[in-house]
């Protein structure tokens, strides 16, 4: 819907912040250490899954931190606003996303904006796990649109190690009696990293170098219809009834539980993967896109984990972009959830691959409780 | 702003519309009080025994609408009618499998040959026998889409489920567990067969139709097991 009142927005400036060196698979596990002692038995599985060589990590091999969840945040943030030729004095609004902030409480935002250490502005915290990132750039992209704010950004950030040391498992019921914690929970320590990304909003595009307009920003969850598939907070067994949340337990008994680590379903995450396709085929069969006129996708998923039969689905319900279109840093900067997407937008933008003209999908499932998004734009 | 919907090739056109009928019937079935059950742990042996009996009547009818729709195919389409005989044949015994997967799991044969439909079941029923009783019945494709989809995807992931959460033998969960394989090879010859009819607009528009249908009466009868 086009409306004279609305402003069209443009994305002026991408920032990163990965923290520390890249770390190797060899390395990883000194980094986010050794459950009871024994080196893990799926690590090798996950990372054969997931395709990612090389990582950050904002822990040093002796569980030091580097940074906090916002300090890389606001980093990347800063990073951003120099890319578009502005400072946090020009900054009306900031969305934040993450999954897990420093606090409990209060919002991530708060924290980054502490972190910037500036003058008052508008902040929302926008918190889910991977696509929060586009509910917080909708958020941003809306507010520049009503002309509620003339420089708006959204930045995330992601310090996952810090979740994934010995301590929250060990004693758990995540652990079993020969010390092996569960698949579940292992998994993700080998799948999630560290780091921030951020953008920059304004109702015009920069005076030089490429901006992407942005046409449209669509996020659908599907929660009505799923348990949680990527969790903390809850038991495994009882992840649907809020009695076994952590917030009822108490911080001992949830700890006791195996209710305070992150989790995953892979069984329901099987399922939760045909419904994103099941959301993208609707967009192509509505005429929402158009796989032909997408010149580049950058999509918080590698191409390469996508099963066998679901490639073979896209292209034979003619829904699928060709894996040369897709542009991705997932192998060497990792996943770094809700971060991922801006810091593969600021590695794209800075490629050289983008060219006026061309339109660019991003594409960021969350298996959390079944939601993604998608947002369109056009390199100007 | 939409790019706007292309359409050059009717059969991957007309697929995309059935993986999304697809898709939301996964996600209902999902929702399901018995499939919730499944994928909380909560499911017992009782559950399997419903689960089982329920599904029976569909499996033991499934072979019989193909061929009356066989049987209503005229002389233009004699490959597909060839094609659907063959998948009667195939399917027309399932049935008994599935019964001894309920005595191999402690139920009397009596129980599951005597039990009666249940609502979604009836309606599933009347639904597929009526379709396959009309000339050239072609919208069913759209109906085995959904069924041979549930047997393809979802079968052998309840099945290790049901296995795995009741203790039971490989020889009491056959019937889900021998499901799921060659699903490439599924959908290849489910291209096929809509090649033999399509393109052709008010065909196609059928298909999807009865497509939706199949799968809103068959998650009917998955909600009334237990209710």
């Amino acid at each position: 819907m086009s409306d004279a009142r609305l402003r069209d927005v443009f994305i002026t400036g991408t920032g990163a912040f990965l923290p520390g060196e890249p770390v190797g698979v060899e390395a990883m596990e000194d980094h986010i250490g050794r459950i009871g002692g024994r080196s893990s038995a799926v690590g090798r599985r996950a990372l054969r899954w997931n395709g990612v060589e090389t990582r950050h990590y904002a822990l040093t091999p002796d569980g030091r931190p580097l940074h906090s969840n916002a300090s890389m945040t606001a980093k990347a943030l800063r990073a951003a606003l120099d890319d578009a030729g502005l400072g946090t004095g020009d900054l009306e609004f900031l969305a934040t996303a993450t999954t897990q902030g420093d606090y409990l409480v209060p919002g991530h935002a708060a924290a980054v904006h502490g972190e910037l250490a500036c003058g008052p502005m508008e902040i929302a915290s926008h918190q889910s796990v991977c696509a929060s990132a586009l509910t917080a750039l909708k958020h941003a992209w809306l507010s520049v649109r009503a002309g509620e704010a003339e420089v708006a950004a959204t930045a995330a950030g992601e310090f996952s190690s810090r979740w994934f040391r010995p301590e929250f498992y060990e004693g758990t019921t995540l652990v079993d009696a020969k010390g092996r914690a569960r698949v579940e929970a292992d998994f993700l320590r080998f799948t999630l990293s560290d780091g921030a990304g951020a953008v920059v909003l304004e109702p015009k595009p920069r005076p030089e170098g490429l901006s992407i307009k942005l046409e449209w920003i669509d996020l659908t969850s599907l929660a009505g219809r799923f348990d949680p598939c990527m969790w903390a907070g809850s038991t495994f067994a009882d992840r649907s009834d809020m009695r076994s949340a952590w917030s009822h337990a108490g911080p001992v008994a949830a700890h006791a539980s195996g209710a305070v680590a992150l989790v995953q379903d892979f069984e329901l995450l099987k399922i939760v993967i045909r419904a994103w396709i099941g959301v993208w085929l609707e967009k192509v069969d509505t005429g929402r896109i158009d796989p032909a006129r997408v010149d580049h996708l950058l999509c918080h998923y590698s191409a390469r984990s996508l099963r066998e039969e679901i490639v073979g689905l896209l292209e034979s319900t003619a829904a699928m972009i060709p894996e040369e279109k897709w542009f991705s840093n997932l192998s060497s900067v990792g996943n770094i959830g809700a971060a991922s997407i801006w810091v593969m937008l600021d590695a794209f933008l800075k490629s050289g691959r983008a060219n006026r003209g061309e339109r660019v999908l991003l594409i960021v499932p969350e298996s959390g409780r079944a939601m993604v998004g998608f947002a369109m734009g056009e390199v100007v | 702003m939409a790019d706007g919907a292309r359409i050059d090739d009717p059969v991957a056109d007309t697929l995309r519309k059935l993986a999304l009928v697809f898709a939301d019937f996964e996600q209902r079935l999902e929702a399901t009080p018995l499939i919730r059950k499944l994928t909380r742990g909560r499911f017992e042996l009782a559950d399997y025994h419903a689960f089982l009996i329920n599904l029976r009547q569909q499996v033991k009818d499934g072979a019989l609408w193909m061929s009356r729709a066989a049987s209503n195919i005229g002389e233009d389409h004699l490959e597909l009618r060839s094609t659907l005989m063959r998948h009667a044949v195939t399917e027309h015994r399932d049935f008994r499998l599935l019964e001894a997967d309920f005595v191999a799991s402690g139920g009397e044969l009596a129980v599951i040959r005597s039990a009666k439909k249940n609502v979604g079941s009836e309606a599933l029923s009347a639904w597929m026998f009526h379709e396959a009783s009309k000339p050239d019945p072609f919208g069913l494709l759209g109906a085995m889409f959904v069924i041979e989809g549930l047997g393809s995807i979802k079968a052998a992931p309840w099945g290790r489920q049901v296995k795995e959460r009741l203790s039971l033998p490989d020889e009491a969960v056959r019937f889900l567990l021998y499901h799921g394989e060659n699903d490439a090879e599924h959908m290849a010859e489910f291209e096929e067969m809509l090649r033999m009819v399509l393109p052709d607009e008010a065909v196609a528009e059928r298909i999807v139709m009865t497509a939706k249908v199949t799968a809103r009466l068959y998650a009917l009868q998955i909600e009334e097991i237990g209710v």
